[in-house]
């Protein structure tokens, strides 16, 4: 959120092309990613889990309240990367934007789980993410990795925050929706793979939709809210998860 | 079914995981107040067989009959996993499983779950009831503790005890219900020489003194050899043979398991 | 007095204090006179006794997710629906019933405990983040159900309510209502000290440090689950109902999950398995920013961050929460008298 004021900032102020205010937000996310891991994350290796959550919790009320000082209160707008034209897919209409939206996603996703599944800097992530110590023991750079791993989740929260902004305005509460409906996608699709939770975010997406459209505007999130309910009722790991039978 | 002196009597166990049989219609019987070992290589199927026994696992097929406390017999594959305790028959676990943040005291108190009879709002109201029946068990946890030498650090955070005592807080814990049967789950695991003859001595007065039956799942041969009445072995779940130390010993199917040779072999 | 009769009359008045009981009673004693005293100091504002009110009341639902996370290890994001529903349901029922304060408790605490109660059937199948995303979509069902049904809830305007009428004769005021509350608190504390302290919290916590080990000794984990959340809804709607009853008035957006993250906050940063602590994390995550960094002019703005700031500092520093913040300040005291070795004592 933050940097995607940042992108909105650079393109009002400087007039360079969306593009250019773009990477300029990337950068900005890179460094902000790397501050954070720097300043915060680094000191905090004793926690349990549900602390490290609150932490995050924290950084989030800091982050919200110091980017107003920045850039103010008034919404923001910032114009789609395709301007205009629309085509039509199966009698549906989607514009150009949208389109490539749909298909930037889906670049974006390749290309990580080529990187993670394929590539040696994919073993070091996964490696340290599975247990730190040993990576370390093994050789693996984890405190370099670790910086990586949220250098680049800044660089993918700006990017989605630049997709989003477009639909509605640059405000504080831009990615609340989307951050939630990410966990979900997670939870629906499970944390044993990469793909699961990318399933599991495009069902949302288009479940949503649909029910807002065809059963009650009003009811529409919430009836899918009560679907996934039962989903994980009948599969408690996610669509694709597995369980992790624990060893007596 | 079960005998006089007989107190556990597994008939035809058997599961399998996927394609895998990990047990193969095993059987033995454990008479009362004998320590009984079960061996056999990695990988033989010793955990899998007792997960059976404590119903962690549900066996595909056989029985297994149980003197409970009452003197009743039952078939344990009828019962839940957390029913069993009540029936009289525990385990400890190889990775012991205490409550971290616990004191030693509390942990052993676990044990005594069952025993506690007073309802939720007795419990949250402290009514005359719950005080005394924690006061009477905690009096009998602490006697227990006494007994095995480890008192002294009953107000001690289960964290950060040496190994050695987390394991005689387990077998505290087990204790605390008068069972009439324990079972071991590798306990000389991690414990140097001097330590597992203590545990021998151990193994010996809790049976003694607590008057119970002992099964001891076990790798540390020494251990198995000197401190148990009769002991069975299995091989790739399926059962290898059965007697005292001695005949386990020098049997040649045994050695076979275990060594890949036997006696004959080598003086060729 | 002679040396050996000074040290008992020293030794009996040590038992006295360290009684739990009476430490609970004196903190309440404390937090009935902090109005009082502190109206007589000129920066005190009269609102403050709403903060510090409205402070106690989410420690009692905090208590109950304290119960749930911190000595159940469950974890549960529906916190603020049940609250919630308690406080719309003790508003309909005292103002459009008409029927007494103590029918409106009764029926307001069982319902969404029964609703609690199935939410705790479901966590047997379900663990960790996805039980977690299970007990928000109820949440989120239930607040958008407050937006819905108008004949309930009034929807966006809001549901009104009055101070109660205890025993159908003692009208209370916000003075009073305040004393009500700290008394309930108080009762809320006992009740779970008893609790985890006893024969259910030894099984709460088997179940929480390993399931296997709970079940070999007897623990029966459907059961034991089921009480942990019926304990926490139980505590989420007498706190819902305190709400309703002292604000004198719901919204459905107070019921969000920005609520129930505030209160995974507080326990977490006043300290899991802790009933002071969850007191103190109620404050240091609702008061503290409402009553003193507010006032600090410039900080106005960013109070906001601060809250954060503040967060993020007591977890680094104090990761297993706040409270532990008085066994330093012992400790130095002790340094400080020259009493020598310092005491390591078990946490209760």
């Amino acid at each position: 959120m933050f940097n995607t004021y940042v992108v909105t900032f650079i393109f009002m102020r400087t007039g360079v092309p969306l593009w250019m205010a773009i990477l300029g937000g990337v950068l900005s996310a890179i460094g902000f990613g790397l501050l954070i891991d720097l300043l915060v994350i680094r000191h905090t290796k004793k926690v349990s889990p549900v602390a490290k959550q609150i932490i995050t919790l924290g950084l989030i009320m800091v982050v919200l309240g110091v980017t107003p000082l920045f850039f103010g209160v008034d919404p923001l707008n910032l114009p789609r990367l395709i301007q205009s034209g629309n085509m039509t897919i199966f009698g549906a209409n989607i514009s150009y934007n949208g389109l490539f939206n749909i298909i930037f996603g889906l670049v974006v996703m390749l290309i990580l789980f080529f990187v993670l599944q394929k590539t040696k800097v994919g073993l070091a992530v996964r490696t340290t993410a599975s247990n730190e110590y040993t990576a370390r023991l093994m050789g693996v750079p984890t405190k370099t990795v670790t910086m990586g791993a949220w250098a680049v989740a800044g660089v993918l929260g700006v990017l989605a925050g630049v997709m989003i902004a477009p639909t509605t305005t640059v405000t504080l509460n831009l990615m609340d929706v989307v951050q939630i409906n990410a966990l979900i996608a997670c939870v629906l699709g499970g944390f044993q793979t990469f793909y699961g939770p990318v399933l599991g975010a495009y069902i949302i997406g288009v479940s949503r939709n649909l029910l807002l459209v065809y059963y009650s505007s009003e009811w529409g999130g919430q009836v899918l809210y009560i679907l996934i309910l039962l989903l994980l009722v009948v599969r408690p790991y996610g669509l694709i998860g597995k369980k992790v039978v624990k060893k007596v | 079914m079960l005998s006089e002196n007989e107190v556990l009597r597994i008939e035809n166990l058997s599961i399998q995981f996927g394609g895998l049989k990990a047990v193969d219609n095993l059987n033995f019987e454990i008479k009362q107040n004998e320590i009984f070992g079960l061996i056999g290589p990695n990988g033989a199927g010793k955990t899998t067989v007792f997960n059976c026994i404590t119903q962690f696992y549900k066996p595909n097929q056989g029985s297994i009959y149980f003197r409970t406390k009452d003197g009743q017999v039952e078939n344990l594959v009828k019962h839940k996993v957390h029913e069993i305790i009540r029936l009289g028959l525990v385990r400890t676990f190889q990775n012991v499983e205490l409550v971290r943040e616990l004191s030693i005291l509390d942990n052993v108190l676990i044990g005594a779950h069952i025993d506690f009879k007073s309802t939720i709002v007795e419990q949250a109201l402290r009514l005359p009831r719950a005080r005394n029946e924690e006061k009477a068990l905690r009096e009998e946890a602490e006697m227990i503790l006494r007994k095995l030498g480890i008192w002294e650090r009953k107000d001690m955070i289960a964290f950060g005890q040496p190994y050695g005592i987390l394991k005689k807080v387990e077998f505290a814990r087990t204790l605390m219900c008068r069972p009439s049967l324990i079972i071991l789950d590798e306990p000389a695991a991690g414990l140097n020489d001097v330590e597992t003859a203590q545990l021998s001595e151990m193994i010996r007065t809790i049976r003694d003194e607590f008057n119970c039956s002992v099964l001891l799942v076990e790798h540390d041969m020494r251990l198995v050899m000197d401190v148990c009445d009769r002991i069975c072995a299995i091989s790739f779940g399926k059962f290898l043979a059965k007697g005292t130390p001695k005949e386990i010993q020098t049997n040649p199917v045994v050695q076979q398991a275990y060594l890949g040779t036997t006696e004959e072999d080598e003086h060729e | 007095m002679s040396h050996k009769e000074k040290k008992t009359s020293e030794k009996n008045f040590r038992t006295y204090i360290r009684n739990p009981y009476l430490q609970f009673i004196a903190f309440g004693l404390i937090l009935l006179i902090v109005p009082t005293l502190a109206s007589n100091f000129r920066f005190f504002k009269v609102g403050y006794i709403t903060t510090i009110g409205v402070s106690l009341i989410y420690a009692i639902a905090a208590l109950g997710l304290n119960v749930l996370l911190g000595w159940s290890g469950l974890i549960s994001l529906g916190t603020a629906g049940f609250m919630g529903l308690a406080s719309y349901l003790s508003a309909y029922i005292t103002i459009n019933m008409g029927l007494p304060f103590e029918v409106a408790m009764f029926a307001a605490v069982l319902i969404p405990t029964i609703i609690g109660i199935l939410v705790g059937l479901i966590s047997l199948k379900i663990e960790g983040l996805y039980l977690a995303i299970a007990t928000l979509a109820v949440s989120e069902v239930l607040r958008k159900s407050f937006e819905e049904f108008e004949w309930l809830t009034n929807g966006f305007s809001g549901k009104a309510a009055s101070y109660p009428t205890l025993f159908g004769f003692i009208q209370l005021d916000r003075a009073s209502m305040y004393y009500f509350i700290v008394f309930v608190l108080i009762i809320v504390m006992l009740i779970t000290y008893n609790i985890v302290n006893g024969q259910i919290g030894r099984a709460l916590n088997a179940m929480r440090g390993s399931e296997a080990a709970a079940q070999a000794m007897g623990v029966n984990l459907l059961r034991y689950r089921l009480i942990a959340f019926a304990m926490a809804t139980i505590f989420a709607a007498v706190s819902g109902v305190l709400y309703v009853h002292f604000i004198r008035y719901s919204y459905p957006s107070s019921w969000s999950l920005k609520l129930s993250l505030d209160f995974l906050a507080m326990i977490v940063i006043g300290g899991l398995r802790s009933i002071y602590g969850t007191v103190l994390g109620a404050f240091i995550v609702f008061a503290v920013p409402d009553m003193f960094l507010k006032q600090i002019p410039y900080f106005n703005q960013i109070s906001y961050s601060l809250n954060g700031l503040l967060i993020i500092l007591v977890i680094m520093f104090y990761p297993n929460g706040l409270v532990y913040i008085f066994k330093d300040i012992r400790n130095v005291w002790r340094k400080v008298i020259g009493k020598g070795k310092v005491k390591h004592v078990v946490r209760k």
